[in-house]
C-alpha cells in the first residue's frame, strides 16, 4: 500500500513536469531554441499570484494567464532575431533573459520567499483505505492528461498545428512552401505560456513560496527531462519530463529519511546513466541513417 | 597588453575599486579554462564549475589550521581534518584534484555530443554540489569555509590569468590541440585521417579540469571564504555567457568576453555602493547591476551573434581572422 | 526585355561565390504549357540556377521575371505564393509528417482551406501512385517515393511553374515512364511550365519540348531534343559521356 501511495504521488509530480517539458519541447521544435527562461514564466506568474492574494479566483486565473502568455510573447520577440544563430548563442541569450527577469524580481521583491495561494482547497486530502490522497494530486493528473491530449489534438487536427509540425520538421522548407513561420512560432510560445500557467497553478499547493529562483529550478529539471527523453520529437520530450518528475518523487519516497538530502545526486546519477546508454534519448527511436 | 590595462585602470579608478578587479581576472581565467575544452572541441560543458569547486574547497580546507577545522568541520575525514598545507601546496593540490576529477568524469562523458553532453556535464555539477553540501566528511556542508588566507592580490590574480592564457595558447598550438580543433570542424573528416576524437577530447577535458581546479584555489584565496552556492549555477552560467559573448571559437574571444563582462559586472556592483569615476560620484540603484548586465549581454548577442571577437584570434602580428585551424 | 506574360524568364544570371563563378550570364525562359530540360555535367551550375530561380539563393547580377514582375529579390515563399515552386534533389519531405500531411501543409501554406487541402492531397496521392502510403510517415518511405512525394507537395501549391530537381533519381524503368506521363499531365492539364533538371537522358529527351544545356556555368546549347541530340559540342561535353 505504501508503494501505491508513492506511485500516485509520483504520477502527479510527473504530470506537472510533463506540462513544463511540453512547453519547452514545443518551442524547441519550432525554433531549435532551448528556452532557459521558460521557468521565469512560472516565476512571474507566481509573483502575480502573490500580488493578488485575496482577490477573486475568477479575476486571478485569467490575469495570471494573461501575464504569462504576454511574457511568453515578449520573449518570442526578443529571440526572433536569433533564429538562425548558433545553438550556444541562443542558449546564452535565453539565460540572459532569465537572469534579467530574476534580477528584476529580486530588485522588486527581494530574494526572500513570498507566499502565494490559490485554490487552497486543493491541499486538503481524503483517505481511501490506507491511501491519503490530496485533491491536488488528482487534479494534477487530470489537468495534465487533458492538456497533453488537447495539445496532441491541436497539433494533429488543426491547420496551424499541422503547420507547426511541418516547421518543427524542417523550418526552411516549410517557410519556402509558404508556411507562415512567424505565426507558427508565436502560437508555440503562446501555447507554452498556457501550459506554464496550468503548471504554476498546480505547483502552488506543493510549493507555496515564490522566490526569484522559483521557476529556474523547475525549468532546469524539466529541461533535463526533455533532453533525457529525446528533444527531437514532442512525445518523447514530454515523456522525459514526466519521467524526471516521477523519478524525483519516487526516489525521494524510497530513500531512507537520513539520505534524502542526496536526492539530487541519485537523480543526476540516473540522468548520466541514461544519457550514456541512450544518448539519442530514452524514448527516441533509433536514429535513422543519416541521409547525405 | 593586460599589464597596460591594469596600469590604465589604476589611473581611472580609486584604490578601493581597483581591489575588486582581481575578481574579474580570476573569473576570466575560468572562462579560459572552459574554452580549452569547450572552445577547442565544440562540445559545451556545464560541468567545469565542479572542478573550480573541487579546487576551491580542497585549497580552502587544507589551508585552514587543524584545530580551527576541528571546531568548525568536525565531521571531516581525519586526513583532511588533521593536515594543513601552505599556499603554493594548496594550489598544486587543487590543480591535481581538479585534473583527476575531470579525468574520471571525462572517461565516462566525453563520448557524448551536443545537448546530451551539456546535460550530462550539468548533472556532474549537480552531483558535485549536492555531495559537497551534504556529505560533511568531505565538504563544508551548508556552511562557508571561513578565514582562508587572502593571498590572491591584483598581481597574483593577473599572473594566474596570464598563466591560464599561456597554457591554453600552448595547448591550442600543439599537435593535440590542432587535432582536437580538427574534430570540431568536421568530426567525420578528422576520423578519416586517423584522429581519435575520444582521446583528444579527454586530454583537453583533463587539462582544463586541472586548470579549473587551480583557478578554484586562486579564487578561494581571493574570496577568503567560500560556500557551495558560490560555485554553482550562477557562476556556471555567467562563465558560459562570457565565453559565448566573447566568441566561443577563439582564445581571444574567451579572454575578451571574460574581461569585458566581468569588468562591467565589477563596476556595476561597485556602482550600487557608489562609485567615483573621473572624480564624479555615481550611485546605481540596488540590485540593478544584474539587470543592466543581462541587458548588455542580450544586446551584444543580438547585434553580434558570433561574439565580440567574431572568430579573431591572438596572433604575433596583431589580430587576424582565423580562416583555418 | 523579351519576356511576356505567361513565362518565367531569367536574364543574364550570374552568381559568384567567394570569387568563384558558379553561373555566368545564363538566360533562360520557361513558358507555361512547356517542359524545358536542364542538363549538364556535375558542377555545370544546374543547382545554382534552380536556387536563383526559386529564391533559395540570389544572383550577383542579372534578373528573374515571373509573368512580367521582377521577382529577383523575392523570398522563396513569396514566389511560391505567386505560382513558382521547386522540388529538392533529396526530396526533403517533412520526416515526422505522414505523406498526406506533407501535401496538405503545402496547400495550407498557400492559403487553401483545410477541406480544399485535404481534397488536393487525396488527388495528388492518387496521381503519384502514393495512395497506399498516405498515412505512412515520410521518414519511412523509400527514396524514390520520397521524391515523388516532394513533387506532389510542390503541385499542392497549385503552381504555374514547377522546377523539378532530379525527381527521377532512384526510380526504376517502369516508374520512370510513369513519371514521364505525370510530367506531361501536369503540363497539359494544369497548363504549367516545367523546368526539369535530370541526369536520365532518355527521360529528358522523351518528355521535354526544349532543352537547355549548361557547362561550366554557361549556356552551351539550347534547342529541341533533336537539335540537342545532334549538337556536336553537347555530345562531346555531356551526352557522349553519360549515355554510354
Amino acid at each position: 500500500m505504501r508503494y501505491v501511495q508513492y506511485f500516485i504521488d509520483a504520477v502527479a509530480l510527473g504530470s506537472l513536469y510533463s506540462l513544463v517539458a511540453l512547453g519547452i519541447g514545443l518551442i524547441f521544435g519550432v525554433m531549435r531554441l532551448i528556452n532557459l527562461a521558460q521557468g521565469e514564466l512560472l516565476m512571474v506568474g507566481g509573483y502575480t499570484l502573490f500580488a493578488t492574494n485575496g482577490w477573486s479566483v475568477f479575476v486571478r486565473v485569467p490575469l495570471v494567464l494573461l501575464v504569462i502568455v504576454g511574457l511568453a510573447l515578449l520573449m518570442e520577440r526578443a529571440f526572433r532575431r536569433l533564429r538562425s544563430a548558433a545553438p550556444a548563442t541562443m542558449l546564452v541569450m535565453t539565460f540572459a533573459v532569465s537572469f534579467l527577469l530574476r534580477s528584476i524580481a529580486q530588485k522588486r521583491w527581494s530574494a526572500q520567499g513570498k507566499s502565494m495561494n490559490i485554490f487552497s482547497g486543493l491541499s486538503h486530502a481524503f483517505t481511501v483505505g490506507q491511501l491519503r490522497i490530496r485533491y491536488v494530486t488528482l487534479v494534477s493528473i487530470a489537468v495534465g492528461g487533458v492538456l497533453l491530449l488537447g495539445v496532441n489534438l491541436f497539433l494533429n487536427r488543426t491547420d496551424i498545428g499541422l503547420q507547426m509540425r511541418a516547421v518543427a520538421s524542417d523550418r526552411r522548407i516549410a517557410q519556402a512552401l509558404g508556411v507562415r513561420t512567424n505565426r507558427v512560432v508565436v502560437t508555440a510560445f503562446a501555447l507554452s505560456g498556457v501550459l506554464a500557467t496550468a503548471a504554476l497553478l498546480l505547483f502552488v499547493p506543493q510549493r507555496p513560496t515564490v522566490t526569484p529562483d522559483f521557476g529556474l529550478q523547475i525549468a532546469i529539471v524539466a529541461l533535463i527531462g526533455v533532453v533525457v527523453g529525446g528533444m527531437d520529437r514532442l512525445a518523447p520530450a514530454t515523456f522525459g519530463g514526466f519521467s524526471i518528475g516521477f523519478a524525483n518523487s519516487m526516489v525521494f519516497s524510497l530513500l531512507p529519511t537520513g539520505q534524502r538530502v542526496f536526492l539530487d545526486s541519485v537523480l543526476y546519477g540516473l540522468v548520466i546513466i541514461v544519457l550514456l546508454l541512450r544518448p539519442q534519448g530514452l524514448f527516441q527511436r533509433e536514429r535513422q541513417t543519416t541521409r547525405v | 597588453m593586460l599589464v597596460l590595462l591594469a596600469g590604465g585602470l589604476s589611473t581611472v579608478f580609486s584604490q578601493s575599486v581597483q581591489l575588486k578587479f582581481h575578481n574579474a581576472f580570476v573569473i576570466t581565467a575560468m572562462v579560459v579554462c572552459v574554452y580549452v575544452s569547450s572552445g577547442n572541441s565544440g562540445v559545451i560543458s556545464f560541468g567545469h564549475v565542479s572542478f573550480v569547486a573541487i579546487g576551491a574547497f580542497a585549497a580552502g580546507l587544507f589551508s585552514m589550521k587543524a584545530q580551527q577545522k576541528g571546531a568548525v568541520f568536525n565531521d571531516l575525514f581525519p586526513f583532511i581534518k588533521d593536515n594543513h598545507l601552505g599556499n603554493l601546496a594548496t594550489l598544486i593540490l587543487a590543480a591535481a584534484l581538479g585534473g583527476l576529477y575531470a579525468l574520471v568524469v571525462g572517461i565516462a562523458l566525453v563520448r557524448l555530443n551536443g545537448l546530451s553532453a551539456g546535460i550530462a556535464t550539468f548533472a556532474v555539477l549537480g552531483i558535485t554540489r549536492n555531495v559537497l553540501r551534504n556529505w560533511t566528511k568531505v565538504g563544508p556542508g551548508a556552511k562557508s569555509i571561513p578565514g582562508v588566507e587572502e593571498t590572491t592580490g591584483l598581481t597574483q590574480a593577473l599572473m594566474a590569468l596570464i598563466l591560464c592564457i599561456v597554457v591554453a595558447y600552448i595547448y591550442q598550438r600543439s599537435a593535440a590541440g590542432r587535432r582536437l580543433r580538427a574534430t570540431r570542424e568536421d568530426a567525420i573528416a578528422a576520423q578519416g585521417v586517423g584522429i581519435r576524437i575520444y582521446r583528444e577530447r579527454l586530454i583537453a577535458f583533463t587539462l582544463s579540469g586541472a586548470m579549473a581546479g587551480f583557478v578554484g584555489a586562486v579564487y578561494v584565496h581571493f574570496l577568503g571564504s567560500v560556500s557551495t552556492d558560490q560555485v554553482y549555477l550562477d557562476l556556471t552560467f555567467l562563465v558560459l555567457a562570457m565565453l559565448v559573448v566573447g566568441g566561443v571559437d577563439s582564445l581571444w574571444g574567451a579572454t575578451l568576453g571574460g574581461l569585458s563582462i566581468s569588468f562591467i559586472n565589477t563596476l556595476l556592483s561597485e556602482g550600487e555602493k557608489g562609485l567615483s569615476l573621473f572624480r564624479q560620484k555615481f550611485t546605481l540603484p540596488t540590485s540593478s547591476s544584474g539587470i543592466i548586465l543581462a541587458a548588455l549581454m542580450a544586446i551584444v548577442l543580438l547585434t553580434r551573434p558570433k561574439g565580440l571577437a567574431n572568430g579573431r584570434e591572438f596572433g604575433l602580428r596583431g589580430f587576424r581572422r582565423r580562416d583555418s585551424i | 526585355m523579351t519576356e511576356r506574360p505567361g513565362s518565367l524568364h531569367a536574364t543574364a544570371l550570374s552568381r559568384t561565390y567567394a570569387g568563384v563563378r558558379a553561373l555566368e550570364g545564363v538566360t533562360i525562359t520557361v513558358r507555361r504549357h512547356e517542359v524545358i530540360g536542364l542538363i549538364g555535367p556535375n558542377g555545370a551550375g544546374k543547382s545554382t540556377l534552380v536556387n536563383l530561380l526559386s529564391g533559395f539563393d540570389f544572383p550577383t547580377s542579372g534578373s528573374v521575371m515571373l509573368e512580367g514582375f521582377d521577382i529577383t529579390t523575392w523570398s522563396a515563399h513569396r514566389r511560391v505564393r505567386s505560382g513558382l515552386v521547386r522540388t529538392f534533389q533529396h526530396g526533403h519531405a517533412f520526416p515526422g509528417l505522414t505523406a498526406r500531411e506533407n501535401i496538405e501543409v503545402a496547400a495550407l501554406g498557400t492559403g487553401a482551406a483545410r477541406g480544399v487541402a485535404a481534397r488536393r492531397a487525396t488527388e495528388l496521392l492518387e496521381l503519384m501512385g502514393l495512395a497506399d502510403h498516405s498515412n505512412a510517415e515520410a521518414a519511412t518511405l523509400p527514396h524514390g517515393d520520397e521524391r515523388l512525394l516532394g513533387v506532389a507537395r510542390a503541385l499542392a501549391t497549385m503552381p504555374k511553374f514547377v522546377l523539378l530537381d532530379e525527381p527521377a533519381a532512384g526510380l526504376n524503368e517502369d516508374e520512370i515512364s510513369a513519371f514521364a506521363d505525370i510530367i506531361k499531365l501536369v503540363r497539359d492539364e494544369r497548363n504549367a511550365g516545367i523546368l526539369l533538371i535530370e541526369h536520365n537522358v532518355p527521360l529528358v529527351l522523351g518528355v521535354c519540348d526544349r532543352i537547355h544545356v549548361l557547362d561550366q556555368g554557361e549556356t552551351l546549347a539550347e534547342g529541341s531534343p533533336t537539335e540537342i541530340r545532334n549538337h556536336p559540342a553537347v555530345a562531346d561535353a555531356y551526352l557522349g559521356a553519360t549515355a554510354g
